[in-house]
């Protein structure tokens, strides 16, 4: 039991919040520990999508959030926040979020702990929200817009979201920050004891001190806009001109700290993709799929937050990602042991290399007593995608399947499996866009597409998406000139 | 301590009792109504280390500890016990006059033949004497405002006073003539004072604090959270009372103090997970609005 807690909390984000969630808030239930339902492999993937149903983090579709929002217990004052989310519950909002990927395999306690705590969060009233705005902005919203409506679209994790029109007339989503809740979060995440004693009851053998740590980083991070707005507007300078992917413009004037402005954009949501047929989902997945790597490979960032609510989608495979808020950045140095790893194993079909290129990048204890193929056979289904060139549907038993080898710890590879702490948040890749393409059962040669990326092959375009991506290819700008 | 039942279902049943508490579409504002200082503080987050700190005040009256040693339940199911004071509290707070009356009444009634001779001071007792009532009600008026100003959000002089002055009526409630009732934070001090010459630590007193200080049986992550509780109980006791038991009272340091409010958040939150507690607080919260935009 101990060691599933150990694979849980060391393997991804999702499962770290988890662990400081459930550390937080863990109960008994007929027996049921938390940790038996993580090992028992109970951990449907779905669960990350039945959540992003409930979690009002659309952008667009206003109708059906303002239903959803409590307008008359309205957050009216700073003491209404830090009642609301002061003093640790705006951390548990938090890791509830970044949980909801393994939401499955929380007690059904703690889920319901989690989900209460969400719904114990009204609206900001129109003058706390405008409060905000006049502060960061210098005046209030009826002077820097066009038009401000003063009822909010919907909720964002420690904010909600406006729309407005600038005065150019553009029309702009304004994520608006609760009054306080960086400055109380940062407090709560100073002062990490509490949550250092309960992962010591909750996982004794673990590195808590790396949990904690972890944690607050990425929480800490997300609290100032200023990152976010700057990983949206370095993804949407890359992607500018590309066929299918959109990345919304900032609006770097009225953007800060604490209040970001981008492009409003309208779309799809994904349960509507559900329905749409088979060719429309293959081309929406196959564009999620090259933003995810691209974004990696290319601009070195991953999205975090793979929430299936961060997504609009427009048909013929044109889809517009939002959020940047947990955006983690790599180095070549980052880079290259995950590139060696898909090529050893994938392209070269070498065993003995992909178990050095394992160790190197230290997923692996080196030295274990394990054969190769013992080790490739742990590992295989991470990479069953691609391992062929041949078209391929990624179903829901898929992205199981993938989620249970995860915190699978009977293999014997198991106990000799490690993920460094640089490459955590990666993991989400397994434990969230598989999820949705096998959601969406989307068909692609992913070998083939992923051929096109992978810095260290060559290869002309293997789909439509790809040649129309070539005068995009041709013309985008380099790293330099998206950071500038 | 086998001969004690465990704790467990103490959150499930005190949110229970709670939420039931507090009516849906009420006839009248009760006793206190939306305006009051006791509804304005009644969702704090201090709000278990005062009821803890009142216990263990209360019991330190022999013959109040007499009452409940020889006549309640508390062992067989102290978790039964300590929900029926949070609903009767809840009730008594936010429900409507006629039903607050009546679980008064039932609680008279009981009072009534709660009587008996006290082993360790010889003395004859009966719960329905006013002295005794007033004690354990001045215990918890004065541990609501105590905690508060430590782990919560204090009150300010002229709230603590009008606070006092409020609940001279759950006072008169259980039966104490309101002339004897403490109504400022100057009456209750000196109320406290007369009765500490009376006070002792009895066996029974020693018994039934060491349950509620480290009760059996919680979820292991609420027992951690309970040390902590344990600590501000401790830390927040006048130093007699806390001698008096002999418990070796921690420094409550600034930082500790920060530490124990995370951790009464956190309790807070798995309270506000359990069904009916959330909407019964936005009951609250909308009545206090609605009272307030009519004022």
């Amino acid at each position: 039991m101990r060691r599933s807690l150990r694979a849980l909390a060391a393997v991804t984000a999702g499962a770290i919040a988890a662990a400081g969630v459930a550390a937080l808030v863990r109960r008994r239930i007929g027996g049921l520990r938390f940790q038996r339902g993580m090992a028992a492999a109970q951990l449907a993937v779905r669960g990350g999508l039945r959540y992003a149903g409930s979690a009002p983090r659309l952008f667009a579709a206003a109708g059906e959030q303002r239903q959803r929002l409590r307008t008359d217990l309205a957050m009216q004052t700073a003491d209404d926040i830090a009642a609301t989310l002061g003093t640790m519950k705006g951390v548990m909002v938090k890791l509830g979020q970044m949980a909801s990927y393994v939401d499955e395999g929380l007690a059904p306690s703690v889920r319901r702990t989690l989900s209460r705590l969400q719904d114990s969060v009204p609206p900001m009233s129109p003058e706390l929200a405008a409060g905000v705005i006049a502060e960061e902005l210098g005046a209030p919203p009826e002077r820097l817009f066009a038009r401000w409506d003063p009822e909010p679209i919907a909720a964002a994790s420690i904010g909600q979201v406006h729309r407005a029109i600038t005065p150019d007339g553009l029309a702009v989503a304004v994520k608006v920050q609760y009054p306080g809740i960086a400055e109380m979060m940062a407090a709560d995440l100073d002062n990490v004891s509490l949550l250092r004693r309960m992962l010591r009851v909750t996982a004794p053998s673990q590195d808590v001190e790396g949990l904690v740590a972890e944690l607050r980083e990425r929480v800490l991070e997300e609290l100032d806009y200023r990152r976010e707005a700057a990983n949206q507007q370095r993804l949407h300078r890359y992607f500018a001109g590309h066929p299918t992917i959109s990345v919304p413009a900032v609006v770097p004037e009225l953007s800060t700290r604490r209040v970001v402005t981008s492009e409003l954009v309208t779309g799809a949501r994904f349960a509507d993709v559900l329905g749409w047929d088979a060719r429309q989902r293959d081309l929406a997945g196959e564009t999620l799929y090259r933003f995810v790597f691209r974004s990696l490979y290319e601009v070195h960032a991953f999205n975090g937050d793979p929430h299936p609510g961060n997504y609009l989608f427009h048909g013929d495979g044109k889809v517009t990602f939002l959020d940047f808020g947990m955006v983690k950045h790599f180095t070549d140095t980052d880079l290259l042991p995950l590139m060696d790893m898909a090529r050893t194993l994938c392209v070269d079909d070498d065993p003995g290399r992909f178990r050095a290129s394992l160790e190197e990048a230290g997923f692996l204890v080196p030295g274990a007593p394990l054969s190769d193929a013992q080790v490739v056979d742990h590992l295989a289904v991470f990479y069953q995608l691609i391992r062929e060139p041949a078209a391929v549907t990624v179903t829901g038993e898929y992205a199981s399947a993938v989620v249970r080898r995860f915190f699978d710890v009977r293999s014997p590879v198991a106990q000799y499996a490690r993920i460094p702490r640089s490459y955590v948040i990666l993991q989400r890749i397994n434990l969230g866009l598989f999820a949705l393409l096998g959601e969406m059962k989307a068909t692609a040669n992913w070998r083939a597409v992923a051929e096109e990326i992978w810095p260290f092959m060559e290869v002309p375009p293997s789909t439509p998406m790809g040649v129309a991506e070539q005068p995009w290819l041709a013309a985008r700008p380099s790293l330099d000139a998206i950071s500038a | 301590m086998s001969e004690h039942a465990d704790a467990a279902g103490l959150i499930e049943r005190s949110a229970a009792a709670f939420a039931g508490g507090v009516p849906e579409a009420p006839a009248d504002d009760g006793f206190f109504g939306p305006a009051s200082v006791a509804w304005r503080i009644s969702g704090d987050l201090s709000a278990p280390v005062a009821g803890l700190r009142a216990l263990l005040l209360q019991a330190l009256h022999p013959l109040a500890m007499a009452g409940v040693d020889q006549h309640s339940d508390w062992r067989a199911d102290p978790v039964g016990r300590l929900a029926a004071t949070s609903g009767y509290l809840a009730i008594t707070t936010f429900g409507e006059r006629a039903r607050a009356e009546r679980a008064a009444a039932r609680v008279r009634r009981i009072h009534e033949r709660v009587r008996g001779v006290d082993g360790v001071t010889g003395q004859e007792y009966c719960a329905s004497d006013p002295a005794l009532l007033l004690w354990v009600h001045a215990a918890l008026v004065e541990s609501n405002v105590v905690a508060r100003n430590l782990f919560g959000t204090p009150l300010t002089d002229e709230d603590a006073d009008r606070y006092i002055e409020e609940m001279v009526v759950a006072a008169q409630l259980v039966g104490v003539p309101a002339e004897l009732v403490p109504d400022s934070v100057a009456a209750l001090d000196r109320y406290l004072a007369s009765v500490r010459p009376r006070l002792r630590c009895t066996p029974a007193a020693r018994e039934s604090t060491a349950y509620v200080l480290d009760p059996p049986g919680l979820d292991e992550e609420v027992a951690e959270i309970w040390q902590d509780i344990r600590e501000a109980v401790l830390g927040s006791l006048p130093s007699w009372a806390a001698d008096s038991y002999g418990y070796q009272v921690p420094e409550l340091t600034a930082g500790r103090r920060a530490e124990i409010r995370q951790a009464l958040g956190v309790l807070d939150a798995v309270f506000l997970g359990e069904p009916g507690v959330l909407e019964a607080r936005q009951r609250i919260t909308l009545r206090m609005r609605q009272t307030a935009s009519h004022a």
